[in-house]
C-alpha cells in the first residue's frame, strides 16, 4: 500500500520538475534569442545564421546608449533603496507592534501592486506636469517606480518574516542592547537575505521599467524608452548586444550564487542542511 | 509602529493617492488643443459609455486578462509548489530564475518572442525548411498576445504562490493521509484553501496589468487587437486628450477594484494560513 503510494508521489514529483523545466524553457527562449540575434548580421531576418559583432562595436561608440544605462541604473538603484528601506520599516513596524491600525496600514503597503503600472504612469504625469507644474526629471521617475517596488518589497520581506522569532530581540534588549545595535547584530543577519529578494526585485522593475518611467521622464532617455523609441524606425541591434552583456552578467551572478549554496559556504536565509 | 511604519505610508499617499485622485478630478474636466480647462462635466463618461469602440477595447483586454489568468494559474500552481516542496537549498536560486528575464526590457523580450513566432522566425523558419506551411494562428493574432501575457506575468503567479507555501506547514499532510485523505482530497481540502489568499494575490498580478496591457498586443496582437491600455496611452501621447484618457483611466481603475472587491469576499481570514498575523 504504502510502495504505491510512494510511487505515485514520485511520479507527481518528476511531473512537476518537468513543467518546472518547461517553464524555464519557455522563460529564456526569447533571452537565448537576444543574445543569438545580436551577434547576427540581420536582425529582422535573423535565419539562417551569419555572424558578426558589428552590433558591440556600436554600442561602445554611441554614447545615447550608454546615457540609455546610466539612467536606467540611477533609477533602479534610487528605486530599490528606497522601497527596501521603506518596506522593511513597515513590515518590522506591522509584525512587531500590533495595533488596531494594522490592517489599513498593511492594505496601504500592498496597495500599489493592484494599481497596473500604465496608471501609476499617467496618472503621476497629470499630477506631476499638470498640477505642479514639474517637467520630466530622474526625482519624480524614483518616486513612482518605488511605489509599485515598495509594494513588492513588503509582500517579499512580509512573507519571510511572519516567521521571525522577535524573542531573539526581546533578549538582546533584556542584555542591554540598544534597538539600533539590537538590529544590526541580531535580526539583520538573519533577515538580509528576504531584504536582498527585496532591493533585488525592486531594483529589477525599476531598471527596465517601460510604462512608469516613460511618461515620468519626458525626454530623458532610460534603456526601455530608447527600445520605445527606436521600434519605429526597427530595433537597434546595439540594444540586442546591450541585453545580452546584461544577461551574461546576471547568469554570471547566478553561477556564483549556485557555487556558494552548493558548498553552503552562504545559505541564503536556508535552515537545512 | 507609526515611526517605523509612518513614512512608508506616508510615501504611497503622497505618489499614489494624490496622482490617483488627480486624474480623477481631470476626467471632469475637458481637454482643448493639448490643454486642460477647468469646466465641470460628464461629457468624457458620456463618450467613454456611448461610444461602441471603448466598450469594444475594455471588454477585451478583460478577456484576454480572464484567459491569461486562468492559464497562468493551472500551471503557476504544480511549478511553485515543486518549489517550495522539494527545492531544498536552491529555492531561492530556482525562484530568481524566473525574475531574470525581466533583467531584458519588456520591448526587447516581445520584440523576441516575435522573432521566434513571427513569420520569419524560429519556428516558422524551421518549418519552411521541412516544407510545411508557417503557422498562421501564431502571428499577429489574439493567441500570439496571450501567449505573451503569459510569458510577461506567469512569474508574478509562481512567485506569489511560492511566498505562500513556504509558510505553509507540509506536516498537515501528513495528518490529513493518517487520517485518511488521499492526496487530491488533502490538496482539495488542506493545501489550497490554506494557500487561496496567496493565490488570488497572484490572480491579481497578473489580471490587473494585463487588463491594462497596451505594448504587448500592439506588437503580437495584429491589426483587430487595439485594448483598452493602448487607447488610454494614446490619450495622453499622440491625441493629447488628457481629460478623456484620465476618464478612462479611473474606469480601469474602478473595474480592477471590483475585481479585487469579487476576489476579496471569498477570502476567509480564519482560515487563510497566516496565523502570525492574527496572534497577540
Amino acid at each position: 500500500m504504502t510502495s504505491v503510494g510512494d510511487r505515485a508521489e514520485s511520479w507527481r514529483r518528476l511531473a512537476m520538475s518537468v513543467l518546472l523545466c518547461l517553464l524555464y524553457v519557455f522563460l529564456y527562449a526569447p533571452i537565448l534569442f537576444v543574445i543569438y540575434a545580436s551577434f547576427s548580421e540581420d536582425i529582422v531576418w535573423p535565419f539562417p545564421p551569419s555572424f558578426t559583432t558589428d552590433a558591440y562595436a556600436e554600442l561602445f561608440d554611441n554614447s545615447l546608449y550608454s546615457d540609455a544605462l546610466n539612467n536606467s541604473l540611477i533609477i533602479g538603484l534610487g528605486s530599490g533603496v528606497l522601497s527596501t528601506l521603506l518596506a522593511t520599516a513597515g513590515v518590522i513596524g506591522v509584525l512587531r507592534f500590533p495595533s488596531r491600525r494594522r490592517a489599513l496600514i498593511l492594505i496601504t503597503f500592498l496597495a500599489p501592486l493592484f494599481v497596473a503600472e500604465l496608471l501609476i504612469g499617467i496618472s503621476s504625469l497629470a499630477f506631476n506636469a499638470r498640477l505642479l507644474g514639474l517637467p520630466g526629471n530622474l526625482f519624480s521617475a524614483i518616486a513612482a517606480n518605488a511605489v509599485e517596488g515598495t509594494a513588492f518589497a513588503f509582500l517579499i520581506v512580509l512573507a519571510q518574516l511572519v516567521r521571525y522569532d522577535w524573542q531573539m530581540d526581546d533578549a538582546a534588549m533584556v542584555f542591554g542592547a540598544s534597538p539600533a545595535r539590537c538590529f544590526w547584530e541580531v535580526t539583520l543577519p538573519t533577515i538580509w537575505p528576504s531584504l536582498f529578494g527585496a532591493f533585488l526585485i525592486s531594483f529589477i522593475l525599476a531598471f527596465n521599467n517601460l510604462e512608469i518611467s516613460f511618461y515620468n521622464l519626458g525626454a530623458i532617455p532610460t534603456l526601455p524608452s530608447v527600445a520605445w523609441g527606436s521600434l519605429r524606425f526597427g530595433l537597434g541591434p546595439e540594444l540586442f548586444a546591450l541585453a545580452a552583456l546584461t544577461n551574461g552578467l546576471v547568469f554570471a551572478v547566478f553561477a556564483l550564487m549556485y557555487v556558494l549554496m552548493r558548498t553552503g559556504i552562504v545559505k541564503f536565509g536556508y535552515r537545512g542542511v | 509602529m507609526l515611526l517605523l511604519a509612518g513614512p512608508g505610508v506616508l510615501f504611497i499617499l503622497v505618489t499614489l493617492l494624490l496622482p490617483l485622485l488627480a486624474i480623477f478630478m481631470f476626467s471632469f474636466w475637458r481637454t482643448a488643443s493639448y490643454e486642460l480647462y477647468p469646466d465641470w462635466n460628464l461629457d468624457n463618461y458620456h463618450v467613454l459609455f456611448t461610444e461602441a469602440a471603448y466598450r469594444t477595447f475594455l471588454l477585451r483586454s478583460a478577456l484576454s486578462a480572464v484567459v491569461t489568468s486562468l492559464l497562468c494559474l493551472l500551471y503557476a500552481w504544480p511549478v511553485a509548489y515543486f518549489i517550495a516542496r522539494h527545492g531544498g537549498r536552491y529555492r531561492l536560486l530556482l525562484v530568481l530564475l524566473l525574475a531574470a528575464p525581466f533583467f531584458t526590457g519588456v520591448i526587447l523580450r516581445i520584440a523576441a518572442l516575435q522573432g521566434i513566432f513571427g513569420p520569419g522566425g524560429l519556428i516558422n523558419m524551421a518549418l519552411g525548411i521541412f516544407g510545411m506551411p508557417p503557422i498562421a494562428a501564431l502571428m499577429y493574432t489574439p493567441l500570439a498576445a496571450t501567449i505573451g501575457h503569459v510569458y510577461l506575468f506567469v512569474p508574478f503567479m509562481v512567485t506569489a504562490i511560492y511566498l505562500s507555501l513556504v509558510n505553509f506547514n507540509f506536516d498537515l499532510l501528513e495528518t490529513a493521509k493518517i487520517n485518511g485523505a488521499g492526496p487530491w482530497r488533502a490538496f482539495v481540502e488542506v493545501t489550497w484553501p490554506l494557500n487561496w489568499i496567496g493565490t488570488a494575490i497572484g490572480l491579481a498580478l497578473v489580471f490587473i496589468p494585463c487588463l491594462a496591457s497596451a505594448v504587448t498586443p500592439r506588437f503580437l496582437g495584429g491589426p483587430s487587437a487595439t485594448s483598452f491600455g493602448m487607447s488610454l496611452g494614446q490619450q495622453f501621447g499622440e491625441t493629447g486628450t488628457w481629460a478623456l484618457g484620465s476618464a478612462m483611466g479611473v474606469v480601469l481603475f474602478a473595474f480592477s477594484l471590483l475585481v479585487l472587491a469579487v476576489m476579496g469576499f471569498t477570502v476567509n481570514l480564519k482560515r487563510s494560513g497566516f496565523t502570525g498575523m492574527g496572534a497577540r
